[in-house]
């Protein structure tokens, strides 16, 4: 899923200025996903915001499929 | 009245190589202006940032005997490697890219961002060095060398932008460059549509540097079904190829290219961790679904054949899926591995996601989307540069798109932008500054900013996807080109019919609700002028008898293509 904006975000709109798919906008008082569908998933928001206030999450059909080799 | 900005040197798209082209040219006393389409501090194929940097190295490599010859055949020739792949590689450029490497480095390293440091590990390459003194850690990427540093390039471009910035480099975020400026042939300027506000801009410079990015994405079917889950920018549009193509720019055109890694690119269903084949070194191991190893180490290419004949043994014996499998190695290798993740672009997200979904490189392995081995697949047209960086249209240098230097995605972006900084600012200076034509602008502007007044019509999204449907005949049929793929029997000129047709339909016709939509639709009509091309180069029966490769040229409007000559001067090493 696009990235959820938590609510510790302090409206610095980092995110919304660096996003390299320009999905975001200013909201009022926090970012808004305003494309989600064009999500890249790059995390460039993640990494940059000051608070840590972006959890990135992805869709069923881009999550990694996996195979527990040791407990 | 448009606004209007002036500069020496104009740089179209703010990545990895746009920012050295830009920061050189400032270097040699330009003005220079960027226009990038997203944001410069994380846009880019690097922009979320690279771990691992393939190299030459003066002061180590010659003690191991090994010389930029050795270099450039290690990345473009391998017996059925080069067979595939070695055989459209333009040396020339890629033995100046070879030569180059060291100097970016250095100059990265002088920009704050670590690449020596006081440990390096038994899977390193072990070197000597003045007591007291850091090293780099060097590991083997290609055939077998000791050729690529891993190194912490998180925030490339954020130093990049920094020192943009200290040279005053004019930077216009969110710019999408529309179409260049001539007069009489000569490149005179550019046109841009702001993102966010949708104004038009004029940008008169002496020269333009094009540094849009070394892709089409979106122009095929992505592999997910989803064209944002990709491993390249789904913002590298061929925006920059279809401005050079309308103004008369000589391209490179690759019919099929890309083949993979012994048929692994990336972890199923995500795309975008395609680095993940480098970047696990030495902790990950490519096993079948008995665990057994196929290939040892994804980033060291032992002869690809081998690996190849491991997974098609794997395959006939019904031993899929394939995975990606770290828990045979030791902790520290796993942590190397995660370190290297955190500072690749394409991987630092997985880190992140793993920790939520609770998985671990120690205990889980990965599936990995397995492709048919060695297929050649899409299609590629860049800008066909000469040494100097400068194509064939007067004013118009390029550093990427260019003709193809070797697999080596960074060190020839930081290289050949760093290249053409330089010539385009020594170019610019003996250049006057050209009075702009109006109308040429004006006919630019409501050819790029029509869609917003559109209330009825196509949005982008329906245009790309009807691309991508003609495309995809495109692509098989060149597939049926390939010595391993399917012969299939589909018409090149039906194809440009049906591409002819699309044109047809959608000129004039596209709408868009926002600045953003615009630039979308503004994306999806430089990905049909670059399919036209790439279809134009197909139907030339005669040309593609016996080549993929073609050199094509606008003269009168009328595309003219030749063949490439292969040319590849350095014997394998085993045939030495």
């Amino acid at each position: 899923m696009p990235p959820i904006i938590k609510d510790n975000c302090i409206a610095c709109f980092k995110c919304v200025e660096i996003c390299p798919t320009d999905i975001l906008r200013e909201g009022e008082g926090k970012p808004v996903v305003a494309y989600p569908e064009e999500c890249w998933h790059c995390g460039a928001c993640m990494m940059d915001c000051p608070v840590s206030a972006i959890k990135l999450d992805l869709p069923l059909w881009m999550r990694p499929v996996t195979k527990k080799v040791k407990k | 009245m448009s606004k209007t900005t002036s500069t020496d040197v104009l740089v179209i798209g703010g990545g990895l190589s746009g920012c050295m082209a830009a920061i050189n040219a400032a270097n040699h006393g330009a003005k220079v202006t960027i226009l990038e389409k997203s944001h410069i501090e994380r846009s880019g194929a690097a922009g979320t940032g690279n771990d691992h940097f393939w190299h030459w190295n003066p002061d180590i490599h010659p003690k191991l005997g090994w010389t930029i010859a050795d270099m450039v055949r290690d990345i473009s020739f391998d017996g059925e490697y080069g067979k595939t792949k070695g055989g459209y590689i333009d040396q020339e450029l890629c033995e100046i890219v070879a030569a180059g490497t060291m100097e970016a480095v250095n100059n990265l390293e002088s920009w704050g961002v670590q690449f020596k440091y006081d440990e390096i590990f038994p899977w390193n390459l072990q070197y000597e060095v003045p007591k007291g003194e850091k090293k780099y850690r060097i590991v083997p990427q290609f055939q077998s060398e000791w050729d690529t540093l891993n190194y912490d390039g998180r925030d490339l471009k954020k130093r990049l932008t920094e020192q943009c910035v200290k040279r005053r480099v004019k930077i216009f975020n969110r710019m999408a460059a529309t179409g260049l400026l001539t007069k009489d042939r000569q490149i005179v300027g550019a046109t841009g549509v702001d993102m966010r506000t949708g104004e038009f801009h004029v940008f008169k410079a002496k020269v333009v540097i094009m540094a849009t990015g070394m892709d089409q994405s979106r122009l095929f079917t992505a592999p997910s079904g989803n064209w944002f889950n990709a491993q390249s920018p789904p913002t590298i549009t061929g925006d920059g190829e279809a401005m050079a193509i309308r103004a008369g720019a000589e391209v490179f055109i690759l019919q099929a290219g890309k083949t993979t890694n012994a048929g692994f690119q990336y972890m199923k269903n995500l795309v975008r961790s395609s680095g993940a084949a480098t970047t696990c070194y030495p902790a990950g191991r490519y096993v079948n679904s008995e665990g057994e190893t196929m290939i040892k180490h994804p980033a060291v290419r032992e002869p690809l054949r081998k690996k190849r004949e491991n997974v098609e043994t794997s395959i006939r014996e019904g031993k899929t899926p394939f995975y990606l499998d770290f828990t045979d190695a030791k902790e520290e290798e796993i942590a190397y591995a995660e370190w290297s993740y955190g500072n690749e672009g394409l991987c630092w997200v997985i880190l992140e996601i793993m920790k939520d979904l609770g998985l671990d490189f120690r205990k889980d392995a990965f599936e990995l989307a397995l492709e048919p081995t060695g297929r050649l697949t899409d299609g590629f047209l860049a800008l066909w540069i000469n040494t100097e960086c400068s194509s064939n249209v007067p004013g118009l240098f390029a550093c990427s798109p260019v003709q193809f230097a070797g697999e080596v995605a960074a060190p020839t972006a930081a290289v050949l932008g760093w290249r053409s900084g330089e010539k385009a600012a020594k170019y610019s200076k003996e250049m006057e500054e050209h009075e702009l034509d109006e109308k040429q602008i004006e006919a630019e502007k409501i050819r790029t900013t029509s869609p917003l007044k559109n209330t009825d019509g196509f949005t982008w999204q329906e245009v790309n996807l009807e691309l991508n449907n003609i495309m995809e005949k495109y692509k098989r049929y060149v597939a049926g080109f390939n010595p391993s793929g399917i012969k299939d029997e589909i018409s090149v000129t039906g194809i440009k019919t049906c591409l002819e047709q699309l044109e047809k339909l959608v000129a004039s016709k596209m709408k868009a609700k926002d600045p953003h939509e615009l630039v979308r639709c503004n994306e999806v009509i430089n990905l049909i002028d670059v399919a036209k091309l790439m279809i134009r180069a197909a139907i030339e029966p005669e040309q593609y008898e016996n080549s993929i490769w073609f050199l094509g040229k606008i003269v009168d409007n009328k595309p003219i293509f030749r063949k490439i000559p292969i040319k590849i001067k350095y014997p394998s090493k085993e045939a030495a």
